[in-house]
């Protein structure tokens, strides 16, 4: 039974369970045979040897045991997808107190995703994957954390470990459609910066990322160093995307579409506003509007 | 992941293992066995380092027949220590061919823990303990390196295992200690053959044996309470031998007739020592001359000798009392006719020296004397590798070659004296010791075996005659090894004053070292089989009452287990009643799942609450109104900070009001 997800989960006694594995019980088996042979010839060294296998087994649980007792598990970022693609979660594992981990294997649904060794302090990342069909958000796959260490004789494994972490997923854009010719598009005054703008409005120091196209060559001709050409202002097109122009359609075929349009604007980089019930998202432009825009479709009730 | 196939390093960790598994086996086992094993793990070695073919299927099952067909031919059964460790160590040879995965290695690793057992069942000397302890850990290392053939390098696992090992030492202290043992044994010991255990023979042959026993193999140990008899003095008797044909000497059949009781009139002071002693499958007790009782376990034969009732396959050790000095009863007719009894032909020489010795002296000590005298004056030469004699031993030893030890005079003398009427018998035993100032205690060695004789005299009942001591008395006064040492050095014996034969034989530096450690050894073997080998049932009670615990039995054991499984249960059943009453938000959410479950809405474990909800709804339109109002409460108890007693409440009413209708009739 998955607990309540939370932001972080610390493996506790309770959350742990440990059975002998297939190798146990055979191992369990000589012993018998040990202690039987050593009734009959009444054979200290035998005997010895039996309650010694015995205790490095009993002793080795608590090897298998600590090996998860006591592991964080948290959650790290995850960037939105569209429904019908591949979320992928991080989970994070710290090992801040405790020894040396060894071969912690983690399983998804029954499957091996990855088998770890951590030193004391030492922390990774493994990255989860789940399909995902609808829009909204999405639950990280829950995780069982199992090891054989050291001995192979003993299997001990986790509750499923869900965390809070949710991945939020658009909805599946639509085919391309021409955008609403209808909706309002008339020109707006353009204030502040974007690489499509006709004026130029100064240089700046070159940063990672920006594209060599706009590099200022005569600039860096004249010995300046590398600087941009920064533009902006002119008259550029601004585009309301609305819900109610999309008459006839089921509820998720218009999040599709209005979703297809938010990434059409975006790539010819107008100015768009989104309009659907309850919520209005006056036009802008740019990374953080078209999340802001799609999260607004994903989240969209109903 | 079960299946994975472990790399060259785990594969030849094991390959060590099984060979040090093997190995103590090796002189126990025919050669064909040895020579199996060696094949079968060189070609895993070469099939895993140097990239050679491994064998077929066909191959592999065709060699396991014919291996366990040979074993069960050569043993004729495959039960038993012998059969049983030739046959698993044949079989784990076997299992090297075809090891692949992960599944064969174990097997082939819980192979050599049956094959530690089997070692354990021939030899648990100390050595052996130290030896299998290093080869567990070192197994312990291998099922890590096995299991996690990645992120585990050879002095990590090393380490590993010798940690939980050493973490196991007072676990398993404490399991040894407690367990109970039972006295006698499950299911007995199969026969087996013991060529490993030699002893004393119930049959004296002078003339037809080369050496005597060079083994330095101890035969048993002996602690003194109290005073200490000279050396020359320590006789341990083992075997009386009374009937002869001239060349054999045996216990005789009639001799089970006679009357084996052990009362004769003790003089002097009593000697009370403790023998520990080695397993043998003889079994005959020695004993310092007489013995005054029979320790448990053990009953008296005709010439007060001590035997054990049953043969034992493990050291023993008793507790006895005796007398050096004594009168024996009169003899009876029977006593008389064995001790009297001559083989039927016997030389004119022996018959006319016998009668030359009865006309010394008219008692019969006085013969006897005379006969040593003989013996002493004559050249006759004390000698442990003696010619062989022919038909006649006694005329041979007697008049020709002249050159024997102990059982060759001990023969002659009392052959002597029959025919000068002197009732008379061989007594076969040990003669000396080695004194361990280490642990204050005699060691009694195989090589120390004796033979002398015994002549019963009307006023003195029997008496000890030893001939050797009047040829060699560096024999008696000085042990076998001194002898050992001057017949190497060239000196003739009975020749050397006994301070100058002490300062020949005085041993040099090293020499004395190596003694020294020696017996330091020999201590350890003894404290070893005191404290741990010997550890049964009776030293178990001692214990506990010194610890001041009840006493364990098999039943007790269970009722205790019994009883800790119980009071586990319900501490276990305890905390979990509380861990769910502790909840009751949880429980009653659980119980809303339910009713919908019975309804025909599997909620999915992974399934957030609003999700479940909205699955709900979607199917059962009816249900909306009573799902979203639980559901939001709960929600917002559990997650919204809503707190107190009365939500609780409320939603607990809720969630008992919800009947839903099953799916079928609402459709």
């Amino acid at each position: 039974m998955a607990r309540p997800p939370s932001a972080e989960v610390v493996l506790g006694r309770r959350q742990l369970y440990m059975l002998p594995t297939g190798y146990g019980l055979v191992f369990a088996l000589v012993l018998m045979v040990l202690l039987l042979v050593a009734i009959n010839y009444d054979n200290a060294l035998v005997y010895a040897l039996t309650f010694w296998l015995a205790a490095i087994g009993i002793v080795s649980m608590l090897s298998t045991h600590r090996n998860l007792l006591g592991l964080r598990l948290s959650e790290g970022p995850c960037s939105p997808v569209f429904a019908g693609d591949n979320a992928s979660f991080q989970l994070r594992l710290n090992n801040s107190h405790g020894p040396r981990r060894l071969r912690v294997s983690i399983e998804q649904a029954k499957r091996q995703v990855s088998c770890v060794d951590l030193r004391a302090g030492e922390q990774t990342c493994i990255r989860l994957e789940r399909g995902s069909d609808r829009r909204g958000y999405l639950a990280p796959p829950p995780v069982v954390l199992s090891t054989r260490f050291p001995l192979g004789l003993l299997y001990a494994w986790s509750r499923r470990v869900a965390l809070q972490q949710r991945c939020l997923v658009y909805p599946r854009p639509a085919s391309s459609a021409p955008l609403p010719v209808t909706a309002e598009a008339r020109g707006v005054p353009d204030r502040g910066l974007h690489p499509e703008g006709e004026d130029f409005l100064g240089l700046r120091e070159f940063r990672r990322g920006d594209s060599p196209r706009h590099v200022s060559w005569k600039a860096m001709a004249r010995g300046r160093g590398m600087l941009i050409k920064q533009f902006g202002g002119g008259y550029r097109a601004s585009v309301w995307l609305e819900w109610e122009a999309l008459t006839g359609m089921a509820t998720e075929e218009r999040l599709g579409q209005l979703c297809r349009w938010v990434l059409d604007c975006e790539r010819a980089g107008l100015q768009y506003g989104l309009r659907v019930p309850n919520k209005t998202l006056a036009p802008a432009n740019g990374e953080e509007h078209r999340h802001r825009c799609l999260a607004a479709l994903a989240l969209f009730p109903g | 992941m079960m299946d994975r196939r472990p790399d060259r390093l785990g594969m030849n960790s094991l390959l060590l293992i099984a060979a040090l598994s093997l190995a103590p086996l090796v002189p126990r086992l025919p050669a064909w066995i040895v020579l199996v094993c060696a094949g079968c793990l060189l070609w895993r070695f070469a099939v895993e380092n140097r990239a050679w073919p491994g064998p077929g299927r066909v191959l592999r099952l065709g060699l396991t027949l014919v291996v366990v067909a040979a074993v069960l031919e050569y043993y004729g059964t495959l039960l038993g220590r012998d059969a049983g460790s030739a046959l698993l160590a044949s079989l784990l040879a076997l299992k090297f061919l075809e090891v692949r995965k992960l599944r064969d290695c174990m097997v082939a690793l819980f192979l050599c823990y049956l094959l530690l057992l089997a070692i354990f069942l021939y030899s648990q000397s100390p050595a052996i303990a130290l030896y299998s302890a290093v080869v567990v850990v070192l197994s312990m290392a291998t099922l890590v390196r096995l299991n996690h053939s990645t992120g585990t390098d050879l002095r990590y696992a090393l380490g590993l295992a010798s940690t939980l090992s050493l973490k196991a030492v007072p676990l398993m202290l404490i399991m040894f200690m407690l367990f109970p043992r039972i006295p006698g044994t499950l299911w007995g010991f199969p026969g087996e053959r013991d060529g490993d255990v030699t002893g004393m023979s119930e049959v004296m042959e002078p003339g037809s044996v080369r050496h005597l026993s060079r083994s330095y193999a101890p035969v048993f140990r002996v602690e003194f309470d109290g005073p200490v008899p000279a050396r020359s003095q320590m006789y341990w008797r083992a075997l009386v031998l009374w009937w002869t044909d001239g060349r054999r000497w045996e216990r005789g059949v009639t001799s089970s007739a006679l009357d084996p009781g052990l009362s004769f009139a003790r003089q002097g002071a009593p000697i009370k020592y403790t023998v520990t002693l080695e397993p043998s499958r003889k079994p005959w007790l020695p004993a310092l001359d007489l013995p005054i009782v029979a320790p448990r376990g053990t009953r008296t034969r005709p010439g007060y000798l001590l035997e054990h009732r049953r043969v034992s396959r493990e050291r023993q050790r008793y507790t006895l009392v005796s007398y050096t000095r004594y009168r024996t009863d009169a003899l009876d007719r029977v006593e008389r006719e064995l001790a009297l009894q001559l083989p039927a032909q016997l030389s004119l020489r022996v018959r006319a020296l016998a009668r030359a010795l009865r006309r010394e002296s008219t008692d019969d000590l006085g013969v006897a004397r005379a006969a040593m005298d003989y013996f002493r004056q004559q050249p006759f030469f004390y000698t442990l590798e003696p010619p062989l004699l022919g038909d006649d031993p006694v005329d041979e030893f007697l008049f020709s070659t002249r050159r024997g030890f102990c059982g060759y005079f001990a023969a002659a003398f009392v052959t002597l004296m029959r025919v000068a009427g002197i009732p008379s018998r061989i007594v076969q035993g040990y003669l000396g010791g080695e004194y361990n100032p280490a642990g204050d205690y005699w060691i009694v060695r195989q090589a120390d075996a004796h033979a002398w004789a015994e002549v019963w005299l009307p006023s003195r009942g029997w008496v000890r005659m030893d001939p050797t001591a009047a040829v060699a008395p560096e024999r008696v006064e000085l042990g076998i090894d001194a002898v050992r040492e001057l017949t190497l050095r060239g000196f003739e014996l009975g020749q050397l004053s006994s301070d100058a034969v002490r300062r020949l034989i005085e041993l040099g530096w090293f020499a004395g070292a190596w003694r020294t450690m020696r017996l330091y050894w020999d201590l350890a073997n003894l404290q070893w089989h005191r404290s741990v080998l010997g550890y049964d049932q009776q030293r178990q009670r001692h214990l506990l009452r010194s610890l001041r615990l009840p006493e364990l039995s098999w039943r007790g054991l269970l009722l205790t287990l019994a009883l800790v499984l119980a009071a586990a249960m319900l501490l276990l059943a305890v905390t979990t009643r509380r861990a769910r009453r502790a909840d009751p938000v949880q429980a009653s959410y659980r119980a809303f799942c339910r009713k919908l479950g019975r309804a025909g809405i599997q909620r999915h474990p992974a399934e957030g609450a609003l999700a479940f909800a909205a699955r709900t709804v979607a199917a059962r339109p009816d249900l909306k109104a009573s799902v979203d109002s639980v559901t939001a409460l709960y929600l917002r108890i559990r997650y919204g900070g809503l707190s107190g007693v009365d939500p609780v409440q409320r939603l607990r009413q809720q969630v008992a009001r919800f009947r839903p209708r099953p799916a079928r009739q609402c459709a």
